[in-house]
């Protein structure tokens, strides 16, 4: 499932799959974005309005495959890099499958790559046929990448291998409070964030509580069953950070 | 010590991120004399470390990479002559009783007292208790990016990746592109909390993502070496044999922010613990002023959210401090009403129930 | 550990510096941070807490946690993730809580 494991269902692409007789057309987007998110450069930046204008910026994309001619825009548009060009027509055995990419090394158009599933497990071998990097893309580059026809709808990236390949839980940085010891005043019946500071001085270090205080106050509610927003917190003061002694002691130059 | 005199502005804003820099350039655009107070050296927060294209429509630039977002944001900035940037200088403290900031720049100590004030104090990184968690080596997911993006340091060269939400999934993603191997991302909801978008563009990339398991041990001697990560059943109890050995020379914890609301306790804000909005956030009203009527907050500070988000809180955060001051009349409630209709279109969504259920409880 | 090339970002390092860590002479540029230099030469001890001498490194990186500091020209609990190196930075690991000076 996709919430789980971060790879589409066989049945969310074929939701987005574009028709067989479109394929037949020539290039065409899919749009594998399954998340409603507040997002929508993909319709602002299509200049053919194949991706509609979107009356909610939750919405997800509505696509009219007739409209789109395959240009790319939208493939280094969408933050998510979630849209990707097939061109099935590319020739008599081998599409053309449109990714973006933003790591390196980049590939030499001509070269031949290892390419990927959506799982980034290696399907079969890819040959890079151009390199789109315009300066609109911001970095964002597009290869296109002709595969075995039959994968047109599984490779979606390419791989370059790469040249080189307690009793101790601490919960106060600053005063080296440990778990075990929380938990044992809290034991003893401490169960007040001020007492359980003035006892372990936890919050009293330099970094004033930032770091150990929703460690605290989660253990307190979950030993004493009392909910997070009924623990009293201890008293804020300046300073907020860590300043010299020279600062507050001073050398007499006040204006 | 060493003490400046007073001065005065009409809005004050801690913090130069997203939200306070969208806050600053909302607030000067009604004519307000703006101070802005940043602890760096250059302006955007964590906005200079976000090399991934972001999300949203155009208003919040859509397509745009974090980093050219925040260029864009401290050009008009830079260009707005009402606007007074203090960079390098931490704001210390807020005094009720006079209304008075302090912060420290340069080891000087400096008073202002402002109309207005606008808290975008960003969020502070969760830590994770696991045994040797703190090993060297065991780094928040900021700080990679930091070492990473800012500095164009390798934090390793195995990373795991403990939390599959946003944060750890484009983290992973960049350490990919940095030419990082990411052994794992380990997650331990049973389902991913990022965008799924991000997380089929890390699969492709060949990283498997663990939901339902979590990190049993780090193990290392004098820097961290590795970790045993192990499943959990749905009660998040671990289940004894399902252990996994994962080499790794750099853990990178992304299991979420904490509002960094310091200054809004020490201010006397009323606080409320909302787990949606992920931790302590001010008591305020839909146009960002807290229960003391000078103080506004935007950005995570009010509850970790999206930059996409935490822009727009900015502006509506500027322009209502803006007009309570008695400025833009003309102009005010309808660039409000605009960065109020902004807001809730961004958080209609699915992905935005969290967040509308916690602002439910927090807005009055 | 320097990332050398990148699909996305150009680093402007800025200028060589020399520094000493513990007394050994080492190198990293202007612009980075001493916590950062340091882990690109492969030290990720920063120091060792005092009660339970644990080696620590950084943790967030931005100057909030306090894991990362160090005795830096002879004052103890420099915030090295976020103060920046410069020529001659005298860099120590610090054991324990430093003394006041």
């Amino acid at each position: 499932m996709l919430i789980r494991t971060g790879i589409p269902t066989p049945e969310q692409i074929e939701k987005v799959m574009p028709s067989k007789e479109r394929l037949t057309q020539g290039p065409v987007a899919v749009i594998e974005c399954f998340q409603s998110i507040p997002c929508n450069p993909c319709a602002t930046s299509c200049p053919t309005g194949a991706i509609l204008p979107f009356d909610n910026i939750n919405d997800l994309p509505k696509f009219d495959e007739n409209k789109c001619t395959g240009c790319g825009i939208c493939v280094s548009s969408c933050p998510g890099l979630a849209i990707f060009i097939v061109d099935e027509t590319y020739s008599e055995s081998e599409a053309l499958v449109r990714i973006p990419y933003e790591y390196l090394p980049v590939p030499e158009a001509g070269s031949v790559v290892d390419a990927t599933d959506r799982a980034g497990q290696i399907v079969c071998k890819g040959k890079v046929v151009k390199i789109f990097t315009s300066k609109t893309q911001d970095k964002t580059t597009v290869l296109s990448i002709a595969v075995p026809k039959e994968y047109s709808m599984t490779v979606r990236g390419i791989k370059i291998p790469k040249k080189t390949e307690t009793d101790d839980i601490c919960i106060c940085r600053c005063e080296e409070i440990s778990l075990e010891e929380l938990r044992e005043v809290i034991k003893q019946g401490y169960t007040d964030f001020n007492e359980i500071k003035r006892k372990l001085r936890v919050g009293m270090g330099p970094c004033q509580g930032r770091t150990c205080r929703p460690l605290i106050l989660r253990e307190i509610a979950m030993v004493t069953g009392r909910p997070m927003e009924d623990i009293d917190l201890t008293t804020f003061r300046p300073p907020t950070k860590p300043i010299k002694i020279s600062v507050i002691a001073g050398d007499g130059n006040e204006e | 010590m060493r003490q400046k005199n007073i001065k005065t502005t009409d809005v004050l804003i801690a913090g130069g991120g997203p939200a306070g820099l969208c806050a600053a350039l909302a607030a000067a655009s009604l004519g307000a004399k703006v101070v802005l107070i940043d602890e760096n050296e250059v302006l955007g927060g964590q906005l200079v470390k976000q090399t991934h294209k972001f999300f949203g429509s155009e208003k919040q630039y859509a397509g745009t990479r974090g980093i050219h977002i925040k260029d864009i944001l401290i050009s008009e900035v830079e260009a707005s002559s009402s606007i007074e940037v203090i960079n390098d200088a931490t704001v210390m403290g807020y005094y009720t009783e006079d209304g008075i900031v302090t912060y420290i720049k340069n080891d000087d100590f400096y008073k202002i007292k402002p109309g207005k004030v606008i808290f975008a104090t960003g969020a502070s990184e969760r830590m994770l208790p696991f045994p040797k968690n703190d090993l060297p080596g065991i780094y928040g997911a900021g700080g990679v990016q930091t070492l990473m993006n800012v500095y164009g340091i390798a934090p390793g060269n195995n990373v795991l990746m403990i939390g599959a939400g946003n944060i750890g999934l484009i983290v992973s993603y960049q350490l990919i592109q940095a030419g990082v191997n990411v052994q794992a991302i380990v997650e331990a909801m049973p389902k991913i909390g990022g965008y799924l978008v991000h997380a089929s563009k890390i699969r492709r990339a060949g990283v498997p993502i663990y939901t339902s398991h979590t990190i049993k041990e780090a193990y290392g001697q004098d820097a961290v070496e590795g970790a045993v990560i192990w499943e959990v059943d749905e009660k998040w109890q671990p289940i004894p044999g399902t252990e996994k050995d994962i080499k790794a020379d750099n853990i990178c914890l992304a299991v979420g922010l904490t509002p960094a609301t310091e200054l809004l306790w020490q201010a006397g804000c009323e606080m409320k613990y909302v787990p949606e909005l992920s931790g302590h956030v001010p008591v305020r009203n839909m146009y960002l002023q807290t229960t003391l009527e000078d103080i506004y907050v935007a950005g995570d500070a009010a509850g970790v959210e999206e930059a996409s988000s935490a822009m727009v809180e900015g502006r509506l955060a500027g322009y209502s401090a803006a007009k309570n001051l008695g400025l833009g009349k003309d102009r005010a409630d309808a660039l409000i009403q605009d960065a109020l209709d902004e807001l809730s279109s961004l958080r209609e969504g699915e992905v935005g129930a969290k967040i509308r259920k916690g602002l439910e409880k927090i807005i009055v | 550990m320097r990332i050398e090339q990148h699909p996305v970002l150009c680093f402007e390092r800025g200028n060589k510096v020399s520094f000493t860590f513990d007394g050994k002479p080492m190198e990293g540029y202007e612009n980075e941070t001493i916590a950062a230099a340091l882990h690109a030469s492969g030290v990720k001890i920063l120091s060792y807490s005092s009660e339970k001498n644990h080696p620590r490194g950084f943790f967030c990186a931005i100057g909030k946690c306090s894991s990362c500091f160090m005795t830096v020209d002879g004052v103890p609990n420099v915030r090295t993730c976020v103060t920046k190196l410069r020529e001659g930075m005298k860099v120590e690991t610090q054991r324990g809580k430093g003394e006041l000076l």
